[in-house]
């Protein structure tokens, strides 16, 4: 592809974080990228705008600046109601080519994996999806983005030296928001939604939701799984209510699968699933190897048990001896204090 | 009704062991096999055939051995298999494999719904069906989870999102991402797998596709990997519980808050 | 099958080619000459159901597309939960239209490719998954009388949960017991042996010599370079359980095939 010229380049500035709404309400993670935003317009010594589109959204949009937010871009129309990928994909490749940002950044959701690589092959721009670091190369302005590959076993550091904006996407919780400054403003500036935006795009119809939270093991931050020390369907039962004031997923050893008490869509291991996930917590699972194999890259592992000396116990980085079935409850009763 | 299922041929997972002195899992990848997500795809294509009538096109960028693959889909129903493979093809990141992709389907000519599985499990990123969308100027919807209808000009889909699903209706021809939700992928036969055997496979090169050369391979790629390293080492420093359930408890849940989960 | 017992019959295990193999031809003529051996020599050819969770070609198949003869007292077929019902009643069909009466029915490796009963596909209530036990219940009640079943049982898990199982699966309908592989006199599966006399036991017996490779079934590290020998431990195994059939597994065709022939004394 053709590489821009240094001067084309260079009309590129500031660093974007497209807000993440759903349902009509901007979601965490946009805090999260407006605070990883900022320090990356720090390095660059430019600004951080929050694209914010959606209907009845710029109240809301408002609060952003609170997090380190310079500049909110609102796009507030009806017909943004719901998620609307060719409509929202048309007006923010206008913005893009009308303001010039060198970075774009967006939540790595359902809505922003349909909605940024749309924007990024229309650009004619590289997007790094899923990314776990996000930094400045001193040398030459570039963004520089981590991410893991080949199942978490390599970080692959990648450039896109020769496009502009560098569009980015990062998962949910993986980085940090920023403590709230109330006293901190911004400008706002209006932009509308015209006519050939509206050109080719889809009719949404209805409108489902849920009636309970429904996490899978794939997307979870935290696991909260269970083993042959669980002893029956009940045992995972406390499970599930641990995971979902915690907003995880449920998982199982192979063990408990095979004795009936939890579906095999649960299992993780070597004949079930693998998973990558930030929280691991491990209840009266052992730590057989075809267990570990399926959850060895989590971030952080966890494991309760009676038995103070499993594999399991041994591995993981905060061990707890003692019975889940006293421990959990007890879990259960604390969280909702805080 | 012309269907194209883009699937991709991916290392294979189950041989995993893990090396004792990194704790990391050894990946024996020599092995390769149809991404999973794919599979998904394919059945859903096959279905809507069986339902509508028409013709089901797998189509996948790779080298030669990729070919696996694509007799695969046959096994399971796909009427004819094009595999996109040249040195030229090497290196492409998503917006160079999604323009690839999106010429060899518009030199296949009249297709009414392209489908891909949700994203690959070795790259993960879900990126090149939105981009085949983009490069071709049609409507998507991403995270399928089931189709409701097709007419002859529009197709009819429950999309997947955080909080429940949407009904989305979309102008043919279109793009489609599905999950593993929308069916229940049939297992290749002996008998599918012998039949395909004897299927020819076209090879199709950049030139067969009108593919600008500075629009794939690594030339259309506009990221580029610049460093590859192992994670962070774990940290082997294992912090031991004890106490009442209360205590042990009050850590747990203090490790959560610190660890930005609650 | 107490009569693969008396007439000293060994169980040969073979696996059917894997569906990713680059070399199909090759494994369909090696697959047909092993089971045609085993018809031969009057055993018993143990064909495996995606074993491992690797996605292969299943036995039944295997024998209608390469129309291999069928001798109802020499095949056993293993079943596992990983199907769609559809393909279940297939494999059950092509079965009993064959006149294959022996099942091992397992819970089976699982994995991405591989499809999983629901509790609702085959009528089992109160249960979160399907299990062997559920499965050698369907098979009862839709095909009473075609087969008979066996399971199977693992001396390296907890003993307590294996025999609580075993008492599932027996009331279930199971009326044989395959053991994981033994290397050595082993006191649980005594104990099983203890417990249900009237109940035909056969054990496996590890024929490769890569014995570290049992680590993970057994429970404890095998070192690497361990020294073992198949041939030996098999004739010991016969003799200290005189009361139980063998079941081969990993058998080298071409090495130890003809060397077994005057192992069961």
């Amino acid at each position: 592809m053709i590489a821009l010229t240094d001067t084309e380049r260079k009309q590129y500035s500031n660093i974007w974080v497209v807000a993440e709404v759903l349902s009509g309400k901007i979601q965490p993670v946009t805090q999260e990228l407006i605070g990883a935003a900022k320090e990356l317009a720090d390095a660059r010594k430019s600004e951080v705008w929050t694209v914010v589109v959606g209907s009845g959204i710029s109240e809301q949009a408002e609060t952003l600046f609170a997090f380190g937010a310079d500049a909110v871009l609102v796009v507030d129309d009806p017909g943004l109601a719901r998620f609307n990928d060719e409509l929202e994909a048309n007006v923010l490749i206008r913005l893009i080519r009308k303001y010039k940002p060198e970075v774009v950044i967006c939540g790595a959701t359902s809505r922003g994996r349909a909605l940024i690589p749309r924007v990024a092959v229309t650009l004619d721009c590289g997007l790094t999806a899923d990314c776990t670091g996000l930094s400045i190369d001193p040398e030459n302005g570039d963004l520089l983005q981590t991410r893991p590959a080949f199942g978490g076993n390599i970080m692959a550091t990648i450039r896109c030296s020769n496009h502009r904006p560098q569009m980015a996407t990062v998962r949910p919780r993986v980085m940090k928001a920023p403590d709230a400054d109330p006293q901190r403003t911004g400008r706002i500036i209006r932009e509308t939604v015209i006519g050939p935006d509206r050109e080719n795009i889809k009719k949404i119809i209805d409108v489902f939701y849920n009636t309970e939270s429904v996490v899978n093991l794939a997307d979870a931050q935290i696991i909260i799984s269970g083993g042959r020390g669980m002893k029956g369907p009940d045992g995972f039962k406390l499970l599930k209510r641990f995971a979902s004031l915690v907003g995880g997923a449920v998982g199982a050893s192979r063990a408990a699968v095979d004795s009936g008490w939890i579906p095999y869509a649960h299992q993780i291991g070597q004949t079930g699933q693998t998973v990558q996930t930030k929280i691991y917590i491990a209840c009266g699972i052992s730590g057989q190897i075809q267990h570990l194999v399926g959850m060895q890259s989590c971030d952080r592992i966890i494991a309760i048990d009676k038995d103070p000396n499993t594999p399991m116990m041994q591995m993981a980085d905060l061990s707890i001896a003692g019975d889940v079935f006293e421990i959990v409850p007890e879990i259960i009763r604390q969280i909702p204090k805080l | 009704m012309k269907i194209v299922v883009c699937i991709k041929q991916v290392p294979a997972a189950n041989d995993a062991k893990i090396d004792p002195e990194t704790k990391r899992i050894i990946r024996e990848g020599q092995k390769a096999v149809l991404n999973p997500f794919d599979t998904y795809a394919l059945e859903e294509g096959v279905r809507l055939k069986s339902l509508l009538g028409g013709e089901v096109i797998a189509l996948t960028m790779g080298p030669p051995k990729a070919e696996a693959v694509l007799r695969e889909a046959i096994s399971v129903g796909a009427d004819r298999a094009i595999l996109l493979s040249d040195r030229g093809f090497g290196g492409s990141d998503t917006w160079a494999t999604s323009y690839a992709l999106s010429k060899a389907i518009e030199k296949i000519g009249d297709v009414n719904l392209v489908i891909c599985g949700k994203q690959a499990v070795d790259g993960d990123t879900a990126q090149v069906g939105p981009g085949i969308a983009a490069h071709l100027s049609l409507q998507q919807a991403t995270y399928v989870m089931a189709i409701q209808d097709v007419t002859t000009e529009s197709i009819t889909v429950q999309r997947m999102h955080e909080e429940g699903y949407d009904i989305c209706e979309l102008h043919l021809p279109a793009v489609i991402t599905v999950l593993k939700d929308i069916n229940v992928p049939r297992v290749p036969t002996l008998k599918g797998r012998l039949a395909s055997q004897k299927c020819d496979i076209p090879v199709w090169k950049p030139a067969d596709i009108g593919a600008e050369p500075d629009k794939i391979g690594l030339d259309g790629s506009p990221t580029r990997v610049v460093r590859t390293q192992p994670p962070p080492a774990r940290n082997t420093k294992s912090i031991r519980i004890e106490g009442t359930p209360q205590e042990c408890a009050q850590a747990l849940v203090k490790d959560l808050r610190l660890r930005s989960i609650l | 099958m107490f009569d693969t017992i008396k007439n000293k019959i060994y169980h040969v295990e073979i696996l059917p080619p894997k569906q990713e193999t680059e070399k199909l031809e090759t494994d369909l003529e090696n697959f047909a000459n092993k089971y045609n051996r085993v018809m031969e020599s009057g055993y018993y050819a143990c064909i495996t159901d995606n074993a491992m969770g690797h996605l292969s070609f299943q036995g039944t198949e295997l024998i209608e597309e390469l129309e291999l003869p069928v001798y109802p007292e020499q095949i056993m077929i293993h079943l596992n939960t990983f199907h769609t019902r559809e393909d279940l009643d297939n494999i059950l069909n092509t079965c009993r239209s064959k006149g294959i009466k022996y099942l091992l029915i397992v819970s089976g490796d699982g994995s991405e490719r591989l499809p999983k009963l629901q509790p609702a596909d085959i009528g089992a209530e109160g249960v979160e998954s399907v299990t062997s036990v559920e499965l050698l219940k369907y098979i009862q009640r839709e095909y009473a009388g075609a087969f008979v079943s066996g399971v199977a049982f693992n001396p390296y898990e907890p003993e307590d949960h294996e025999f609580a199982k075993m008492e599932r699966k027996l009331a279930a309908g199971a009326s044989f017991i395959i053991t994981q592989p033994l290397i050595e006199k082993n006191p649980v599966v005594d104990r099983l042996l203890d417990r249900y006399p009237d109940v035909p036991v056969t054990i496996e017996a590890w024929m490769s010599k890569k014995i570290y490779l049992l680590s993970e079934a057994v429970g404890y590290e095998i070192p690497e370079n361990t020294a073992y020998d198949p041939i030996a431990t098999l004739k010991m195994l016969h003799r200290l359980y005189p009361k139980c059939g063998v079941y081969l597994s990993l058998l080298g065709f071409k090495t130890q095939y003809d060397l077994i022939r005057d192992t069961w004394v």
